[in-house]
């Protein structure tokens, strides 16, 4: 049932003296969501652009890429044609309105006139825009046009969707829709590959995650497991650390870890009622927030928290 | 797992039509305001110094009617420029600001395709311009039908000449005013001497083989012999290097933008 169809091994891609991936490898199954996770200049753009061919990889003879059965040096066209791709910039033509953009894409499908019609009248009504079909491209929203760019992705009906970062800049609204027409496509059995780094769009979209930083794999699983085993249940948050009694700070209590960052504690545990009486022996009053540790908090765990110079 | 079904992306004819499309579509969407300045600037410059300095000029140009001599020339300037405009700004622009390209690279064509399709695009523009101003000049008889017909297609191959060397030129350019050089330093003063306004033959001996190496002068020979339906042998030469400046200059272009576009 399950059927591998993209499998990479250890590529890896240098720009100049800066190393974008280093031996990077995973694997993906037929109609699932894999995301990537990762800083900026994580290396995950660099990675989709390998697959569909924007990117060449690093000469290597042990590397291994094999997508839809086809590895991108040498067949880049096949991938191309089988797949969509999403890219960060809305790059749509100002000149046209939105079906005639989406035309000019069937054209290099070489779809038939008519099936390309009734396709992009699907499209424009999947993605709710079928009313703004004769608009110029300057009148769409930011969310509008990023609908656009996806349909024009989904044109050929492609077997695997490539979406880097599909909703930077966008509003929860046109983000929730987004997610659900991803989930819709998924049902249909769309390959997608997702890059974000937004923690709620990779938990609720990815059966899948693997977590990048520096170019390197450094955590990968489904969310739910990277959650369990990498990090704490629970958090205690104080922002105001002028709060904590003084005998309070820097003291270990049993399984609590501490994390200082700039401005905020942190007290991470598994254990609930630990926290909460912790809290209310430390503090002054009830200026603190305690809750369920999510990606974010294995995210900036694995990648630390501060700022490097790509970022 | 090996796929042993092919997959039946469009074949080549289809790929470069695709872009050849895409670049009609957006062009044509703004005909009047694209298409006044390779359209009506020749007809400025042939009313202005063909009608007024002309008068002055009594002696035959290269045996012909001053008039006729500088209307020929400007039948292929007029692709020169809006194809050198095309390939320089034009390419610049989907390249650097609006990332076009980066969206047509994702559908399925090479940046050889997408390279070679801008280039037959840039031709066709030749083409087209070459063809309106013959209609002008026919229609105030300073070309005779059906000889000049020819003409558009040597417009033709002078844009595609022009997109070949304005392509090699943009993927030089770091920011968008280093193009000035390319269009003052080198296509102004062409427009000059190449056997446009005046002929080359009485320039002086040291400007001569420049004038030969130069592009232009070949597209004006050719087409000022096509217009005037008189064949010499060195056309052949013209159309040689023509040709030959096409695919050496336009190879090696496709080969810089490539390393541009795919990283």
């Amino acid at each position: 049932m399950n059927t591998t169809v993209i499998n990479v091994k250890n590529i890896s891609k240098s720009f100049g003296k800066i190393r974008a991936l280093r031996d990077l490898s995973f694997s993906v199954e037929a109609g699932s969501c894999f995301g990537f996770l990762g800083p900026n200049g994580a290396g995950k753009t660099t990675a989709m652009k390998i697959i569909y061919g924007k990117c060449t990889r690093d000469k290597n003879s042990t590397d291994h890429m094999d997508i839809f059965g086809y590895d991108p040096a040498k067949n880049e066209l096949a991938i191309k044609y089988l797949s969509g791709v999403v890219q960060q910039e809305d790059n749509l033509d100002d000149e046209l309105n939105v079906a005639q953009n989406l035309m000019i894409y069937s054209k290099f499908y070489n779809m038939p006139v008519k099936d390309a019609g009734e396709r992009i009248e699907f499209l424009l009504d999947f993605f709710e825009l079928s009313d703004k079909a004769k608009s110029k491209i300057r009148e769409l929203s930011g969310g509008m046009k990023r609908r656009l760019v996806i349909a024009r992705a989904l044109l050929n009906s492609p077997k695997l969707l490539i979406l880097d970062e599909p909703t930077t800049g966008l509003d929860p609204q046109v983000r929730h829709l987004i997610w659900d027409k991803i989930r819709q496509l998924q049902k249909q059995h769309t390959t997608v590959l997702l890059t974000t780094h937004y923690m709620e769009e990779a938990f609720q979209l990815c059966d899948r995650l693997l977590i990048m930083h520096k170019g390197r794999k450094i955590m990968e699983g489904k969310p739910a497991d990277l959650l369990v085993q990498n990090i704490e249940q629970y958090v205690l948050e104080i922002l105001d650390t002028d709060l904590i009694r003084a005998e309070c700070r820097d003291i270990s209590q049993g399984n609590i870890r501490i994390e200082n960052a700039p401005g905020v504690m942190r007290y991470y545990c598994n254990d609930v009622n630990a926290l909460k009486d912790f809290a209310a022996c430390c503090m002054e009053s009830g200026n603190y927030m305690i809750r369920q540790t999510n990606l974010e908090d294995v995210f900036l765990h694995a990648t630390g928290r501060q700022l490097d110079d790509k970022q | 797992m090996t796929n042993s079904e092919s997959i039946l992306y469009p074949p080549l004819h289809i790929r470069l039509y695709s872009v050849w499309y895409r670049h009609m579509r957006v062009y044509t969407k703004n005909l009047l305001s694209n298409g006044f300045p390779p359209f009506i600037e020749p007809l400025i410059f042939l009313a202005g110094v063909g009608l007024g300095l002309g008068k002055y000029i009594t002696e035959p140009m290269g045996g012909v009617r001053y008039i006729e001599f500088l209307g020929t020339g400007l039948l292929v300037t007029t692709a020169m420029f809006t194809s050198a405009f095309e390939c320089s700004f034009g390419t610049f622009i989907r390249l650097e600001f609006e990332k076009v390209y980066d969206g047509m690279l994702a559908a399925p064509m090479t940046v050889n395709n997408l390279i070679v399709g801008e280039m037959l695009w840039a031709g066709t523009k030749g083409f087209f311009f070459s063809f309106a101003v013959l209609c002008i000049l026919s229609a105030f008889k300073i070309v005779i039908l059906p000889y000049g017909l020819l003409a558009p297609f040597v417009g033709f191959l002078t844009g595609v000449m022009f997109a070949s060397l304005s392509l090699l030129v943009t993927s030089f350019v770091k920011t968008i005013n280093h193009f000035n050089f390319y269009f003052t330093g080198f296509i102004s003063p062409m427009f000059f001497f190449s056997g446009v306004v005046f002929p080359v033959e009485n320039l002086p001996d040291f400007i001569r083989p420049v004038t030969e190496l130069v592009p232009l002068t070949h597209s004006v020979r050719l087409v000022r012999a096509v217009c005037t339906n008189m064949y010499e042998p060195i056309l052949m030469y013209d159309l040689i290097y023509i040709l030959g400046f096409i695919f050496v200059i336009g190879f090696i272009a496709v080969r810089r933008l490539e390393k541009r576009l795919v990283n």
